[in-house]
């Protein structure tokens, strides 16, 4: 227990106090965010405003159609599906709206040349006849993207709409209250409660745990797998196998480096909640991304349990190879579990209950990516996560004794890499 | 210097029992088909400083492995200090390895208190060992900066006050000198002296033929695996006899061209170094020499270690 302590001390303090380990944590969360962020820059940053022309019978009608687009989009008409940097731009900056009250075939035909030379981007042709028969056209050099038409009918509709209300008697209010949209927001039950929260925000859960888990597993059993490679290169192995015995030597390291990893996540953590607290204190609904504490526990009890199997299994691949270039040829005996489990993700999360996902996601090596997603989407029945975790701590202690047998011979062999046999032959040599 | 000594180094806490430091009885291992130690047996005594010697691939390291219990025989006996060896004996016993094993990035105290600390040492007292350890070995002054930045042989020193650093009972080197220029080397043999004074059993395993004719008292010569000759180094060099003739003479060489006595030579002119043939008598050669030219010396020589390592490891199936 004490050599276990200090070895996973040592992994720890090592780790922590290199100038790459702080360049990481503090640049990663830098890179990532800009990441994230350029490609919606990008796009929308050659964009110019769109210069549109709405050809109305009345001058009236096009006016009102005109304040309908330009007006912003209230918070119950947001988009679930728009992420959040798209609805912060207001219709007056990308959109530039002219009325024109002249529905001649002379004008229609001078919009269509100036829409061919560039000098607008669209007219819409809003008759009194386009409106009698229920058809208005758009016309554009380009395809109207989905988002764009639904917008525009959405719009033309509520005016017409509007327009005809009054005309058989209504007040503009009574008018707008009629046509106020209802939605549907749907309410999940989690463990007997009301759970707030969209389907945007469990999918955001899961999909960051799988890249965190993911990337901690490649990252972090990587560096344990080039750590064993070292000290069996640097034969420092010897000395520490006179005084400790393997099975504390390996569960030291991985723990070691478990912990630099856990660190390098709460600071990202902290960081992330730091920069994020003053847009949650402004915008009240974002607070429905709020994660629960169970689906929390749940991400901290099977995020260090993948990493444990999976660091496991690489410090082995450590043990057994004497380079690195050796031991990344052996590294797809780790990754296929972990992309599996990742191709795995789309039918848990549509199907959480389904025999098929209930049973892979008892399957260890799948179990710290589905069993966690299957518990975001939909709580499963108790008895299946505790069987689940007690398959996968079953696996990691197995797997921890099992590997460190093979750590104990193979690090103190060096040249040829052995088959699988020769390993089997090192299982029996290492009962003592 | 001499605070230090009492301090720190042979501050005789633990005084070795009766029994034989380390026994091995009938000892094998094997990788595969490969045998590595074949049915080894020999015996150390506690106190002073025991030479493992064997050619390149011998079983050397397989059998300091067995003994500080990081590989296990397929069969045989390990005792140490009367007992089996157990994982309990690991802290009784220092390693050197053949190779440095150091991290590489670590500094110089932080690492030596790691290896103490291993060894059961507490933080303060491996940090206070260390130190004065450094003093003596003259590595104060780079206690702070990371291993990579030593030359292999300060680097060999700190191996070296790792390995001791917790006071063992039994010292186990594997090629300690090596990597060492000669003032490091003089400063290593003394420690090991003082520790062997103390009562402590080092075992030495080299090659350096020179190193171990003039520390060890015992030494062990395998070779395939096996034990070729074990025992007392005088009684070893008196049983293998006195084959070597120093000769000053003045006239004819003839004499040495008698090969029912003499088996090779090395002529000087007036000087000559004689290897006599296997049971040749000196006397009848001394009679030959002395009718042949006038000698102003004739003497028989002890054979160096380093003879008898070629000529018993040089011999088919030795």
């Amino acid at each position: 227990m004490r050599n276990t302590w200090l070895i996973l001390k040592r992994e720890y303090l090592q780790r922590v106090r290199t100038r790459s380990f702080i360049v990481l944590t503090v640049l990663l969360p830098a890179i990532m965010t800009v990441l994230m962020a350029l490609p919606a820059k990008l796009a929308t940053m050659g964009q110019k405003a769109q210069h549109v022309v709405i050809v109305a019978s009345t001058e009236q009608l096009g006016e009102s159609v005109r304040k309908q687009l330009l007006a912003a989009p209230s918070d119950d008409e947001e988009d679930e599906n728009t992420g959040a940097d798209n609805t912060k731009q207001k219709p007056e900056d990308q959109y530039i709206v002219d009325v024109d009250a002249n529905a001649t075939e002379a004008e229609r035909s001078v919009l269509r040349d100036k829409v061919s030379s560039r000098a607008i981007d669209g007219y819409l042709w809003l008759t009194n006849d386009a409106i009698a028969a229920r058809k208005v056209s758009w016309y554009s050099r380009e395809m109207m993207p989905f988002r764009e038409r639904s917008w525009l009918s959405e719009a033309v509709s509520r005016v017409v709409q509007q327009q005809e209300l009054s005309s058989k008697g209504m007040t503009a209010a009574q008018a707008d209250q009629m046509l106020q949209p209802i939605k549907v927001q749907p309410v999940r039950i989690e463990g007997g409660h009301e759970a707030k929260g969209n389907g945007m925000g469990r999918f955001l859960e899961i999909v960051v745990m799988v890249m965190l888990l993911y990337m901690a597993v490649l990252f972090y059993g990587i560096s344990v797998m080039r750590s064993v490679l070292e000290e069996k290169t640097s034969r420092i192995i010897e000395v520490l196998l006179s005084s400790a015995s393997s099975t504390e030597l390996m569960a030291g390291k991985l723990l070691g480096v478990g912990a630099v990893g856990l660190t390098q996540i709460l600071v990202w953590a902290v960081m992330a909640g730091l920069i994020a607290l003053p847009s949650l204190a402004a915008q009240p609904n974002l607070s429905e991304l709020q994660i629960s504490p169970w689906v929390m526990a749940a991400f901290a009890l099977f995020f260090l349990l993948g990493y444990l199997l999976y660091s496991t299994m690489y410090a082995t691949i450590g043990a057994i190879t004497t380079t690195e270039q050796e031991g990344q040829q052996l590294q797809f005996l780790i990754v296929i579990p972990l992309v599996l489990s990742v191709f795995m993700l789309m039918p848990v999360i549509r199907t959480p209950d389904s025999a098929a996902v209930v049973w892979m996601s008892m399957i260890p090596f799948f179990a710290p990516i589905l069993m966690y997603a299957r518990i975001v989407v939909q709580t499963p029945p108790l008895w299946q996560i505790a069987l689940s975790l007690s398959l996968l701590i079953a696996t990691v202690w197995g797997l921890l004794i099992f590997c460190s047998r093979i750590y104990r011979i193979g690090v103190l062999i060096y040249g040829k890499r052995p088959n699988l046999p020769e390993i089997l032959k090192w299982l029996k040599y290492a009962k003592a | 210097m001499a605070s230090i000594q009492k301090s720190v180094a042979l501050s005789s806490s633990s005084r070795p029992s009766a029994a034989d430091t380390v026994e091995l009885t009938g000892v094998c291992k094997s990788y595969g088909d490969f045998v590595a130690v074949d049915a080894l047996s020999f015996s150390i005594e506690p106190g002073g400083i025991y030479g493992l010697l064997g050619p390149n691939g011998a079983g050397k390291t397989s059998t300091l492995r067995m003994m500080i219990g990081i590989i296990v025989p397929d069969s045989g006996r390990i005792s140490i200090f009367g007992e089996p060896l157990t994982r309990a004996h690991m802290d009784t016993f220092g390693y050197l390895p053949e190779e440095r094993g150091l991290y590489r990035k670590m500094k110089v105290l932080e690492h030596l208190v790691l290896l103490g600390q291993l060894k059961g040492l507490t933080g303060a007292e491996a940090t206070r060992r260390a130190q004065s350890w450094c003093e003596r070995f003259e590595l104060t002054a780079w206690t702070g900066k990371k291993v990579e930045e030593l030359s292999k042989g300060m680097q060999q020193k700190v191996q070296f006050i790792g390995a001791i650093l917790h006071d063992p009972r039994l010292i186990i080197m594997d090629e300690p000198f090596a990597g060492l220029d000669p003032a490091n080397a003089v400063a290593l043999k003394d420690v090991l002296l003082e520790l062997a004074k103390n009562e402590k059993t080092i075992l030495l395993s080299t090659h350096r033929m020179d190193q171990v004719e003039r520390l060890c008292q015992s030494i062990c010569l395998i070779n395939h695996g096996r034990a070729v000759l074990e025992g007392d180094l005088s009684q070893i060099k008196a049983r293998y006899g006195r084959r070597n003739v120093q000769i000053k003479y003045d006239g004819d060489a003839r004499f040495l061209n008698e090969p029912r006595l003499v088996q090779s030579f090395n002529d000087y002119g007036n000087y000559v170094e004689v290897h006599l043939a296997p049971g040749a008598d000196a006397q009848e050669f001394l009679h030959l020499a002395s009718s042949c030219a006038k000698l102003s010396k004739f003497e028989l020589m002890e054979p160096s270690l380093e003879e008898i390592f070629i000529d018993v490891v040089g011999k088919p199936n030795a």
